[in-house]
This record gives C-alpha cells, sequence and structure tokens, in this order.
C-alpha cells in the first residue's frame, strides 16, 4: 500500500479506491498523458523525423510486449499459474485477425474483438488442465499449448488456408480503421496508446474487484480461497480467458507492424520472454509489466549502441556484433535476478517510498 | 491546563493546617498525601521560595534567568494582568452570548446553519464515516425525546462512560437538551471510583458504550439506589444481557421518534426553557486528594470560555479537529463542545485508541489540545525512527532541526531573524522539516497546545523548530479549562502566557494565581466548604503559585510542592528532571526520588519498543519488558542519557543512582492518576524496598509485589531489580 501525504482521509469507499488521490499524482499523470500522446509522437518527429519514426518504432515494440506480458502477468503473478505458452494466444489473436481480413474481408475493427474472444476461448481450453494440475506440471501442460496451437494447429493446417504459402502476405491498404490506413508509425503508435491504456486501465479495474480479488486469493493459498468460497476452478478460468484475450489483442495489433505473418513470429521463445519481462518487471504488479516490457525493448538497443560505439576501437567485433549482443542482454539479465530479484517494480516502489517516508526510513 | 487538579495542591496558607490530616486520606486518590503532609511543614516559605527555588534547578547556559515573584512586584508594581486590548475585537459571525444561550439552543441554531455540513467523522472499517449537521441534530433531537420518555427531567444528572465517538457525544447533547447535568467518568475508571462518582452525582442514567462498561454499570447497580436505567450503545458482547435496568441506544431513539410524532413541539419547548446559568456539566476532577470534588459549569461558563478562546485563536467551520483524548478532561470538553460548536468546525473520531497517532496523522487537523505526554509521544516517534536513519539522512535532519531551533529561539527572544538564517531556515523547511511535519501529521496545523502537565523546554523548542505552533495553557476545570494562553506572536517558553480575553489575573500577596473571568465555575457540587475555600468575590483561587513577568506573562510553577529539598536544604524540581530525562526516546517514564535525602535517585521505565528494537539492533536476546529492563547494556544505554541530562543540571539536582523497573508505571495500579501524572507518595509507599536500596549501598533489590489488571485480577511479582550508580 502506498504512504498517503499527512491530511488525505476517505468517507466512502469509492474514495478509499481511487487511483489519484493526491494533486501531485494528477499532475503526474497529467505529464505523462502529455509525453505520450504529444511529446513523443509529434514534438520529437519535428526535432528529427528518422529519430522520431526510431523512437515510435520502438514504442509500439514496447508497447506489443506489453500488451503480451500483462496476460501472463494476471496469470503466473495474480492468479498464480504458471505459463510457458503464451505465445500461442498471441498467434491465435494474429491469425484469426489476418485471416478475417484477408479471407473474409472484414474490416481490422471488427477482428480485433473476434481475434480476442478466439484466443480467450483458445485459453480456456488450453486452462482446463489447471483444475487438476499445479505448479511444474501446469507449465508442461502450458507448454502443450505452445507446441500443439503454433507448431502443429498453426502450421500445418491454418497457415495452408487459402493456399497463400506459409507466409500470409499483409498488402498496404488491408489494415485499416474505416477510411484511416494503420501503416506510418505515428497512426500504429496512437493504435498501440488507446489498446495499452485501455487494456491496462480494464485489469487495474479488474484486480480491485472481487475477480481481482479471488485471483489473489487462489495465488496465495488455493485451498483456503476454496474454504472462503472462490470457485477456484471458475476463477482459474475466468483468469486464463482475460489472459488469452489480452493476448489475442496482442497479435492482432502486430498485425500493423508485419509485412506478412507467419508462424515464427510466435516462436517458444516469445513465450519465454513473456515470462522473463515480467521477471525483471516484477511479479504480481502492472508497473511491471511495464517496466519489464521497456527493459525488453530497450536495453537490446542500448547495448547495440554500445557496441557500436566500440567498433571504431575494435574493428573485429563487427562480424560478432549481433551474439555480442545477446551475450550482453544474458548478463543483464542475470545480474538483474542477482540484484533485484524483486524486479523494477520493487525498485520503483522502494524509490517512491524513499521519498514518501523522507527523512526516515520507515 | 496546568495544574488543573491543582485545587488542593499548594494554597500557601491553608497548605500548612491541611497537610498533616492529609496522610489518611481516602481510596485510591491521595497519591500526594504523604508528601504534601511532609512538604506541608513549609508550606509557607515554599510561596515566597518557589521563584529562587525554579531559578536553582532550571539554572542551565542558554536560559535566561527567572526573576522571582518578589523582585517582580517590587520592580514593576505589577501583580495584575489582563488580556491585551488590541486583542479583545471580536471576530466575524461571533456568537453572542446571552444570559438566555445554552448550548442546546447554539445546537439548534448551527445544526441549521450548516445542515448538510460534514459535523462529526467516526473511523470505521477503514473509512471515516461522516455525520452531517443535520444527522446530529436527528439523532440529538430522538435521543432528547427518548430521555424525556424514560423520565429524565431537567436538573437530573446523567453519568456517561466511554470512549471518545460520535455516540458519546450525540447522548451528552441529548441530555443537555433536556436540560440534564451531564457528568463524564473516564473509561478506566475502577469500580469504586464510578461507583462513587455515580452515588456522588446522583446520577439517575448511566449511558455506557459497551460491554466492558455496562459490566461496570451493572456491579455498581445494587450500591446505587437511584440508578435507573444503563444504556449502551456498542451492541458487541452484549447479545445475552437481559437485564431489565439496560436498554440500548437505539431503543430510547425509538421511543423519542415516537414522542416526536406524537408531540412535535416537545424538543423546541424542552431547549427552551434553558437558560445560561444552567448547570451543563458536573466535572470530576481526579483527586491527587482525597475524594474527587465535582465542579458544576454552566453552560454560559462553557460558551463563554470557548468564545474567549476563539478571540486569541479564531477556527473557522472548514477546520478538522480530532477527538481523542477522554470526554472526561475538562480540555477535550472544551474543544469537542464549546468551540466545536461555535465554529462548527468538524470532530473527527479515531478508530480505536491504538490508531490515535495514525489517524491524526491522515486527518491532519487545522488545531488540536492535548496533554505534554502526546507531544512527548510523538517527539520520541521521530527520535526513533532518526535513530534508525541512515548518515546523510541523521545529518541532514541534525542540520535542519538545529536551524529550526535557532530560529525558534529567535522568535522566544522577540529578535529578528537575520536574513540569511531566515534562507537557511526556508530551506530546511522545505528539505527536512515539512517532511517531519507530515510524518506527525501536523502539517496543516495552526494551532497546537499543550496543558494539564509540565512540558520540559527541550520538547517545547523541538516543536517550534519543526515549524508547529505549540502554545502552553493554563487553567484548571473550575475556570472551564483555560485562562491563560500563549500568543502566537509572543510566545515564551518559561511562561504560559496571557490571560484571555474578559479574564482578569491576580497574584495574592502569598504568590497564589487567582482568576475571575465569566467562565469561573458555579461552586463544587455538595460541597459548599470546598467552593468557599475556592471561590471569593468571583476570584478563583487556584491554588497554583506563580508570578507575572515584565511583559505580563504567567510563571507558573508546578505546584510548588513539586520543588524538593534534598537532606541539606538544597532545592530540586523532580518534575523538571523527569521531564528533562523523558525527552530520551529510551525512557517512557521516569520517577525522581530525593526529598530529604542526601542526593537525587530515579526510577525508569524503559521504552519497550524503542529499547527493545535497540536491543535486537545488537543482538542483546529478551523476552519480556523485566528481563529487557534488567539488562545491563541496557542500563549502559540509560545511564548514558542520564549523565547527558546531569551536565545541564546543577550539582545538587543530578541524579546519583537510578534503577530499571520490571514493568511501566500504569494508572491502574494507581501509579498514575488519570491524567498520567504520578502519585509519588503511593509510589514511595508501594516501592519502598526500592527507596531503601537506592540509599543503601546495595547494588541490587528484591522485588516482590502485586499487580492488578484492569479487570481485577492480580498477579505476583518475585523479581531483583540492578542498581546502577552514574558516573560523573
Amino acid at each position: 500500500m502506498m504512504r498517503l501525504p499527512a491530511g488525505i482521509y476517505h468517507e466512502t469507499y469509492r474514495q478509499d479506491q481511487q487511483w489519484w488521490q493526491t494533486r501531485f499524482v494528477w499532475a503526474r499523470m497529467l505529464f505523462l498523458f502529455l509525453l505520450l500522446f504529444v511529446v513523443l509522437p509529434l514534438g520529437l518527429p519535428m526535432l528529427d523525423a528518422s529519430i522520431g519514426r526510431y523512437v515510435l518504432g520502438l514504442a509500439n515494440l514496447v508497447g506489443y510486449f506489453i500488451l503480451g506480458a500483462l496476460g501472463v502477468q494476471l496469470l503466473i503473478g495474480y492468479t498464480g499459474q504458471i505459463t510457458l505458452g503464451h505465445a500461442a494466444f498471441i498467434a491465435v489473436g494474429a491469425y484469426v485477425s489476418a485471416l478475417g481480413m484477408l479471407q473474409f474481408g472484414l474490416p481490422y475493427p471488427v477482428t480485433l474483438p473476434l481475434a480476442a474472444i478466439a484466443s480467450g476461448l483458445w485459453s480456456v481450453l488450453f486452462g482446463l488442465p489447471s483444475a487438476r494440475v499445479k505448479g511444474y506440471y501446469l507449465i508442461m501442460t502450458t507448454m502443450t499449448a505452445q507446441f500443439v496451437t503454433v507448431g502443429f494447429i498453426i502450421t500445418q493446417y491454418v497457415a495452408q488456408v487459402g493456399g497463400r504459402g506459409v507466409a500470409f502476405s499483409l498488402p498496404p491498404g488491408t489494415i485499416t480503421f474505416g477510411p484511416f490506413p494503420v501503416e506510418s508509425e505515428l497512426s500504429k503508435y496512437y493504435l498501440m496508446l488507446v489498446l495499452v491504456i485501455g487494456a491496462l486501465v480494464v485489469v487495474a479495474n479488474l484486480l480491485r474487484t472481487r475477480v481481482g480479488r479471488a485471483w489473489v486469493a487462489i495465488r496465495d493459498n488455493d485451498i483456503a480461497a476454496e474454504v472462503l468460497g472462490v470457485n477456484v476452478v471458475r476463477y482459474k478460468l475466468l483468469a486464463y480467458f482475460v489472459a488469452g484475450a489480452l493476448g489475442g489483442i496482442a497479435g492482432a495489433y502486430w498485425l500493423t507492424s508485419l509485412s506478412a505473418v507467419s508462424p515464427e513470429h510466435f516462436e517458444f521463445a516469445l513465450s519465454l520472454e513473456l515470462v522473463g519481462m515480467i521477471l525483471i518487471g516484477g511479479v504480481g504488479s502492472l508497473y511491471g509489466v511495464v517496466f519489464g516490457a521497456l527493459f525488453w525493448a530497450l536495453v537490446p538497443e542500448a547495448i547495440q549502441f554500445g557496441v557500436a560505439g566500440l567498433y571504431p576501437f575494435f574493428p573485429e567485433l563487427f562480424g560478432k556484433l549481433s551474439p555480442l549482443r545477446l551475450v550482453a542482454f544474458g548478463l543483464a539479465i542475470i545480474l538483474f535476478l542477482l540484484y533485484e530479484p524483486k524486479g523494477l517494480a520493487y525498485r520503483w516502489w522502494q524509490i517512491k517510498n524513499y521519498i514518501h517516508l523522507w527523512p526516515f526510513s520507515y | 491546563m496546568r495544574g488543573e487538579r491543582a485545587r488542593e495542591g499548594a494554597r500557601g496558607r491553608e497548605r500548612a493546617r491541611e497537610g498533616g490530616e492529609g496522610g489518611e486520606g481516602g481510596e485510591g486518590g491521595e497519591g500526594e498525601e504523604g508528601a504534601r503532609g511532609r512538604r506541608g511543614r513549609r508550606g509557607r516559605e515554599r510561596a515566597q521560595e518557589g521563584g529562587e527555588g525554579r531559578e536553582d534547578v532550571m539554572a542551565e547556559p542558554s536560559s535566561r534567568p527567572i526573576q522571582t515573584q518578589d523582585k517582580i512586584i517590587e520592580q514593576n508594581g505589577k501583580n495584575r494582568a489582563v488580556s491585551p486590548a488590541s486583542k479583545q475585537t471580536a471576530p466575524m459571525h461571533e456568537v453572542s452570548v446571552t444570559d438566555e444561550l445554552t448550548i442546546p439552543k447554539l445546537f439548534i441554531h448551527k445544526a441549521h446553519e450548516y445542515a448538510d455540513k460534514v459535523a462529526l467523522r467516526e473511523k470505521e472499517f477503514g473509512i471515516w464515516r461522516p455525520t452531517t449537521w443535520r444527522e446530529y441534530f436527528e439523532r440529538v433531537r430522538a435521543l432528547a425525546l427518548g430521555f424525556h420518555a424514560l423520565g429524565l427531567r431537567r436538573g437530573d444528572k446523567v453519568a456517561l462512560i466511554g470512549d471518545n465517538r460520535p455516540e458519546g457525544l450525540f447522548c451528552e447533547m441529548a441530555a443537555l437538551c433536556v436540560g440534564a447535568v451531564v457528568v463524564w467518568i473516564y473509561q478506566e475508571a475502577l469500580l469504586d471510583e464510578v461507583e462513587y462518582i455515580v452515588n456522588h452525582a446522583d446520577a439517575r442514567f448511566l449511558i455506557a458504550e459497551g460491554q466492558e462498561e455496562v459490566d461496570k454499570g451493572l456491579q455498581i447497580l445494587p450500591h446505587a439506589p437511584q440508578l435507573e436505567k444503563i444504556i449502551w450503545d456498542d451492541p458487541k458482547g452484549m447479545r445475552h444481557y437481559t437485564q431489565p435496568s439496560l436498554m440500548p441506544v437505539n431503543e430510547v431513539e425509538r421511543r423519542g421518534n415516537e414522542l416526536q410524532i406524537a408531540e412535535p413541539d416537545l424538543f423546541n419547548e424542552l431547549v427552551g426553557q434553558g437558560q445560561g446559568s444552567d448547570i451543563a456539566l458536573l466535572f470530576y476532577t481526579s483527586g491527587t486528594t482525597s475524594k474527587p470534588k465535582g465542579a458544576l459549569l454552566s453552560h454560559r461558563n462553557l460558551l463563554k470560555m470557548g468564545q474567549n478562546l476563539m478571540r486569541v485563536d479564531p477556527y473557522y467551520s472548514s477546520d478538522d479537529f480530532v477527538s481523542f483524548l477522554p470526554f472526561a478532561w475538562i480540555g477535550e470538553q472544551m474543544m469537542s463542545l464549546s468551540c466545536g460548536l461555535q465554529a462548527g468546525f468538524t470532530i473527527n473520531f479515531p478508530e480505536e485508541p491504538e490508531t490515535v497517532m495514525h489517524d491524526l496523522r491522515a486527518i491532519a487537523p487545522h488545531t488540536m489540545f492535548s496533554s505534554a505526554r502526546l507531544y512527548e509521544q510523538m517527539a520520541r516517534s521521530l527520535q526513533v525512527k532518526y535513530a534508525d536513519s541512515t548518515r546523510l539522512k541523521r545529518a541532514l535532519y541534525q542540520w535542519a532541526v538545529g536551524l529550526g531551533g535557532e530560529i525558534a529561539d529567535k522568535k522566544f527572544a522577540h529578535a529578528k531573524t537575520p536574513p540569511l538564517l531566515r534562507v537557511q531556515g526556508w530551506l530546511a523547511d522545505k528539505l527536512v522539516l515539512r517532511a517531519l511535519r507530515d510524518q506527525l501529521g501536523l502539517t496543516r496545523i495552526r494551532n497546537a497546545y499543550t496543558g494539564g502537565s509540565f512540558m520540559s523546554p527541550d520538547h517545547f523548542r523541538f516543536f517550534h523548530a519543526i515549524g508547529v505552533n505549540l502554545k502552553q495553557i493554563y487553567g484548571q476545570t473550575e475556570i472551564s479549562g483555560i485562562s491563560v494562553l500563549h500568543r502566537s506572536d509572543d510566545i515564551n517558553p518559561e511562561t504560559v502566557g496571557l490571560p484571555l480575553p474578559e479574564t482578569e489575573l491576580q497574584i495574592s500577596p502569598e504568590g497564589e494565581i487567582l482568576a475571575r473571568s465569566p467562565a469561573v465555575f458555579e461552586g463544587y457540587y455538595k460541597d459548599p466548604e470546598a467552593t468557599r475555600k475556592t471561590l471569593h468575590e468571583g476570584w478563583l483561587h487556584s491554588g497554583d503559585t506563580g508570578f507575572l513577568d515584565d511583559r505580563g506573562h504567567l510563571v507558573f510553577f508546578d505546584r510548588s510542592k513539586d520543588i524538593m529539598l534534598l537532606s541539606d536544604a538544597r532545592k530540586f524540581s523532580p518534575v523538571y528532571i523527569e521531564s528533562r530525562l523523558k525527552f530520551s526516546p529510551y525512557i517512557k517514564d521516569v520517577w525522581i526520588i530525593g526529598d530529604q535525602k542526601p542526593f537525587v535517585t530515579a526510577v525508569l521505565c524503559i521504552d519497550y519498543n524503542v529499547v527493545g528494537r535497540w536491543a535486537e539492533s545488537r543482538g542483546i536476546a529478551y523476552t519480556s519488558y523485566p528481563e529487557l529492563s534488567q539488562q545491563a547494556p541496557v542500563y549502559e544505554l540509560i545511564e548514558k542519557d542520564i549523565r547527558r541530562v546531569n551536565q545541564r543540571l546543577p550539582e545538587s539536582a543530578r541524579v546519583r543512582r537510578f534503577v530499571n523497573l520490571f514493568k511501566e508505571f500504569d494508572a491502574d495500579d494507581a501509579e498514575l492518576t488519570r491524567t498520567r501524572k504520578l502519585r509519588r507518595a503511593f509510589l514511595h509507599d508501594r516501592y519502598s524496598a526500592i527507596v531503601v536500596a537506592l540509599y543503601a549501598d546495595a547494588n541490587s533489590v528484591q522485588i516482590d509485589t502485586v499487580i492488578t489488571y484492569e479487570g481485577g485480577q492480580a498477579a505476583h511479582i518475585q523479581t531483583a531489580l540492578r542498581i546502577q550508580d552514574v558516573v560523573r
């Protein structure tokens, strides 16, 4: 719980549960809003168009990661259901959306919710074993989702639909929002912002309702939760549905950044990366999703810049640039888990506490 | 309200007479009797010597010398003081206190004026549930008519016992509306205290909070023939109580609402019958001497006192106030009832007594009034956190509080603050002091009052250093709580300030403080003898000694009997040494011994939480308070603090030997009064073995005693206590 400044009190539970309770937080949020909606997309390209495009492209990657990792966070961080197959549901979303547009000529805004529902239901299917199995065994069953869905069903059957070859190419003009094509980085960026903020708001609200409390109860002790009257299986499946739906939205959104969609985009590695994101960001925190996604997208870029900077001094590095990047990234993760085992969100919380409790430690 | 219960205390002339007989006083309360008897012999001299004695014990390099009372009278010819004229202008919207005005009449007026504004809040299940003035009014009306239906009539007494909660205030206001007299009893009062007060006051109704208080009521019922009904409001644990004398408060309200439908004008009629001179409260001063006495306070007394207080420090209807001190303390009645009604500020009730500090912080009140104890606790909480903080933060804290202290000293001395210091102070405030105030919940405080007991200059200066406008209040129940107060621009930690508007202050030739104001009480209930002794031609004889300094401020000696003499006739002030020692976060309570002894010794109660944490951080194992208190390192720790305090005390007043007690002092063991003052004579009796050992050459003492729990059970304790010499 956040420590509030003196003189903030609540007469109703509604006030008690408000997100932004102090003027300072309102000001911070306003600043963030301006930064995200005005400065980054409009102000930056004015300074330098190519840097602007680069930053927006990176921001879109971050948004994609957030949407994907949000579902993983919901399952692992809030419901305690370890999942290693989340890329499967992103894939389902991407293919439902792509097929909807290419095969059935549906507009993109219609395929988005369809993708979400289809992924959600598909996720529930693979969530069913969770009624019986926990822990390591659950890891196995969720991995099955990955291999069955992407490796078998999509590669062998779905990708053959319409005889387009394994990769469905998405010609320009395929993805439009009404009359507006979603092609420029800027338009993708705004779509991403709306989807990410919408998803975060929905999940954050879910978490402070009965549903969210039930999930946390199941995470902390499923037997105790059941004793308290929580229908464990139902809420677990609900968590799978919401997580899958979020994955579906992520997949459908990512189509905008792809020229062609193929099963390689949704490999097992992506599933692992999503888990890595929430581990680095912080398990059981929405901030953790954002921080983890930022880390995962930005740190490799930073390493690349760093390695590129070394190039004039060590020209022989050039050929090894790409593997070196991976080594550095791996090292960064190891260091992180060593020194920041509770994730970036915890560090963020500590920084806030440091300020709130100033000049004391508690 | 320093010296609030001083009534009997130190009236120069009478003391010599009364002192001797004091010894065999009645139950519980005679804490001071023995000591008083002994000191009584010297009563007369002390009145004159008090001033010098004070100077002696308080001598320290930085403090300016305090003139004695005699000098003042000679030099300035000044022994009367009135409120500064410029301050007497009445603020806007002031209520005019006429002879007809009563608290209920004002209540009805205010309830209609404020209507949907929040009157009260109570923290329950994590949120501050509000009650608007309209709801407040409706509940009071229902209760008042319910009481009327039950047979309560004008002039009857209603005893109330319980924690601070809205229902307590509703019932009090309702009883006042009917014209009854309200008697508040301390919630933790023991059975015989409750019985004595209920019977002495002839209370017909007892309004109890919950099961615990109802149990007390039921037990005294057979001995209290006039007691008819026990009314309760907290249903917890009450399910199986079927006694016919019991009634839940909502049943009273139900009957009241029925009566309201039957006779819609009755409530206004009942309230209309009231006169300003009617008695509103019957206040029992918990006796440090003999049986408690009941002071009768009229509506006019209370209203006038609040009005005059607010002429000095105006409060506004947008203000917040936290009600956490017992309603049975006049200070709380003064704020919650009189000022609360006149200013219309919101009164907030904490969730539990244990959560007061937390709840206080949540509300961040604009004004507060408390005994020195709470401020000591606040200062201690900061000191403890400071000690656990990192080096950088500690240095910053030192720098900021040091600067704040310098600025506070300039303010006390009415000197100009140099611009450089002011800039530094601004920086210190933004960087650290603001955060410190936020930690305590004093970010919005305009006026913080302390009264009721002696506050050490260390504490007083500390609060001004962190930017809290802390003021001393002096007064007693008999003058409705307050007669003398610091003004915001004229604060002096050595004095208690200037008289309120409409209050005259006079120092009698014997040095006694006399006061006259519209708030002076009507007399003691059923005790014309005591009334006659206390009231002469409208002048209230406080029983305290003091003098007026050259700025007209009252300097008050914490009851001259609190100056003690060593066996070689050198003076020291135990209260002063005690409060100085209590500035250490590790020491919760101190009892200084030395009257008629060769040197000063101390019995200390460590602060369990603070010392416990300190011990944990050093790997010292302990399982309980008694064990922790006897650890050698703890003794070293305490000795270090004693040595530090000793350095600033005159040689005669230095603590030479000390012992850590195996328990904290507790009002339930009759070691403290309900306002948490030491009962020295009682302590002397109870711990005579310790006293003997302290002055013998022993380095430990065997203790064999009985402690009483709140429920009345007793536990037998046998333990050995270390005694340690303080290295000079």
